[in-house]
């Protein structure tokens, strides 16, 4: 087949372009900047003034960014726990022979197909509602006092476990995956051998989604990194400390906020450099600590 | 039909209930709203809701759609999301072609530069991407299509790829011996062979960019290019004054709807492109 030289170069183009306009120059702009006093995003190089690590210094002496950086790390932490224990929990059932397994996959996984904002919606509006929601209807039916679940106390635990309930079907589905490329006869020898369930659980399926799990990790990774529009949804109008992350930090920072009196986007950009690295941290950790994961089987 | 085996389902029980509550808890959210959608925000706040003992609320939904401009973020959304997926797969499936067909220089850098755009966060593009925008003087709706189309060009282009790759070359040989253009033996006779592909990568374009809500609450300057992420979250923030609670869970229902309906029919499809792309990479 003969190299079209021309095809080539045209065909490729569009998206050579879309990569450097969308991707190539704004990172690095954005590095850059992260290094410049920049007032307004929209300035030109020309207003930008050197300012060393200056940036990184303000945002790691601002409380709230501190504050904001706990809250993803508790997210982090906390969500990434439940959300991947209870996925593999729910990919385990849902390959172990159980009857509709094709219906309980399909709908454990649907709220990732929902908008996100709809979805955020009915646990507010509906599961976490003081006067009439689900889990104060629990409540009071075993005789208990309402609670105030999106109060200062509760809401980031609320936005937190609402936000695990629509990460599950996903990671679920990496793991189903995962499982369902084991041998089956790897099973088979182990039940002759007399291992049980759970032995074989954690002896054969366990060490073998060691690469799945490793992937997982990563996505988990920078999906709470990039966390948004969860706590724009728990806290519409105005930011609040209690579910504050580190984009939330940044967007007011750049786009403005209540209580920002100057915007700075020279600390936005620093914010986007820490979160990203914070990517690249995690993913260079979990690519050493399962090292040689990729099996051949 | 199998004849049931009870005591393998007996030694699943414990299964059964760990997906049944999990699921049941969905449905029960989902009824719930449907329900209250339906009903007035008295019989909501009173705890009535599933009796309708005045009847179905149907008006909820005109009010949402009418009033509460459902209708018009509904119509941007639709617009985003259609022409960005055509205007995505004009630009990424011509790369990923020649990508899958050919070494030349800087192939191999694109491929990989389209690789790592996948991960890179929209926080790290988005401050440049504001001030160009401002520079170049795009703006509204133009700007927030180009925009979505642009975003998703590396996932398109990689997942097109691997399909690309998977093509005999024997095809092209034989449109080449018969006198066929390359760019005509794309057109006509490579790309029809991808289309389940082009399927469901549409598909999750569609549901990438009717989801959207980081650029879409950024770019957005009014309500009226509002598409339905932003116009959701505008509807709950002024029910606190309207107090109609009926009509926002109606709005959640529209907005819900069109990607439930397309998972309904094709969650097989939907399902196997999940962890079929990207994910492996």
């Amino acid at each position: 087949m003969r190299k079209n030289k021309a095809m080539i170069f045209w065909f490729c183009l569009p998206a050579l372009l879309s990569l450097v306009i969308m991707f190539v120059y704004p990172v690095c702009r954005t590095v850059v900047m992260s290094f410049f006093q920049v007032e307004s995003v929209t300035a030109t190089t020309a207003d930008w003034s050197f300012y060393g690590l200056g940036n990184y210094f303000k945002i790691f002496g601002s409380a709230s960014f501190m504050t904001s950086m706990r809250n993803m790390l508790l997210i982090w932490i906390v969500g990434g726990v439940f959300t991947l224990l209870l996925a593999m929990l729910m990919a385990v059932v849902v390959t172990s022979g159980i009857r509709g397994k094709k219906f309980f996959r399909a709908a454990i996984y649907m709220p990732n197909i929902i908008s996100a904002v709809a979805l955020a919606t009915m646990w507010i509006q509906y599961i976490f509602q003081y006067d009439y929601g689900l889990l104060n209807t629990i409540v009071q039916l075993f005789g208990g006092d309402k609670v105030k679940w999106l109060g200062t106390d509760l809401k980031f635990w609320a936005m937190t476990g609402s936000f695990i309930f629509g990460s599950v079907g996903y990671y679920m589905l990496i793991y189903i995956s995962g499982i369902e490329g084991i041998p089956q006869d790897l099973y088979e020898a182990a039940t002759i051998d007399g291992a049980g369930k759970g032995r074989q659980f954690f002896d054969i399926t366990l060490p073998l989604l060691k690469g799945v799990i490793k992937t997982s990790i990563t996505f988990w990774s920078i999906n709470t990194t990039t966390f948004f529009l969860w706590t724009k949804m728990f806290s519409p109008i105005d930011t609040e400390s209690s579910t504050i992350v580190p984009v939330i930090y940044l967007y007011d920072m750049v786009f403005g906020g209540k209580g920002i009196t100057q915007r700075d986007a020279g600390a936005g950009a620093a914010v986007g450099v820490v979160l990203t690295l914070i990517i690249i941290a995690v993913y260079l950790i979990t690519e050493r600590l399962f090292k040689g994961s990729d099996l051949e089987y | 039909m199998k004849k049931i085996n009870w005591k393998k389902e007996a030694r699943l029980l414990p299964g059964y209930l760990i997906v049944g509550v999990w699921v049941l808890f969905t449905a029960v959210m989902l009824f719930w709203i449907l329900g209250a959608s339906l009903s007035t925000s008295r019989e909501i706040y009173s705890g009535q809701i599933f009796k309708f003992e005045s009847g179905f609320h149907w008006s909820n939904y005109a009010d949402a759609w009418n009033v509460q401009n459902v209708s018009v973020f509904f119509g941007n959304s639709l617009l985003y999301s259609v022409i960005s997926c055509v205007g995505v797969l004009a630009i990424a499936a011509p790369a990923a072609y020649v990508l899958s067909r050919w070494e030349f220089v800087g192939g191999k850098a694109l491929r990989i530069g389209l690789v790592i755009a996948m991960s890179v966060p929209v926080i790290m593009v988005i401050m440049p991407i504001y001030s160009l925008s401002v520079q170049w003087g795009i703006k509204g709706r133009v700007l927030l299509v180009i925009l979505y189309i642009m975003l998703r060009v590396p996932y398109t282009t990689i997942y097109l790829l691997d399909f690309f790759s998977t093509l005999s070359r024997t095809y092209e040989e034989a449109a080449y011996l018969d006198g066929c253009s390359g760019p005509n033996t794309f057109l006509k006779i490579m790309l029809p062979l991808v289309q389940p592909a082009i399927i469901t990568v549409t598909i999750f374009n569609f549901m990438s960019v009717w989801n959207e809500f980081f650029m879409a609450l950024i770019f957005t300057s009014s309500e009226s290019m509002a598409p339905v992420g932003v116009g959701l979250l505008n509807i709950i923030n002024s029910m606190k004054y309207t107090g109609n609670v009926g009509g926002m869970f109606a709005a959640v229902i529209i907005v819900f709807l069109p990607t439930f309906l397309l998972y309904i029919f094709m969650s097989e499809k939907i399902i196997a492109g999940v962890t079929g792309g990207g994910v492996k990479g």
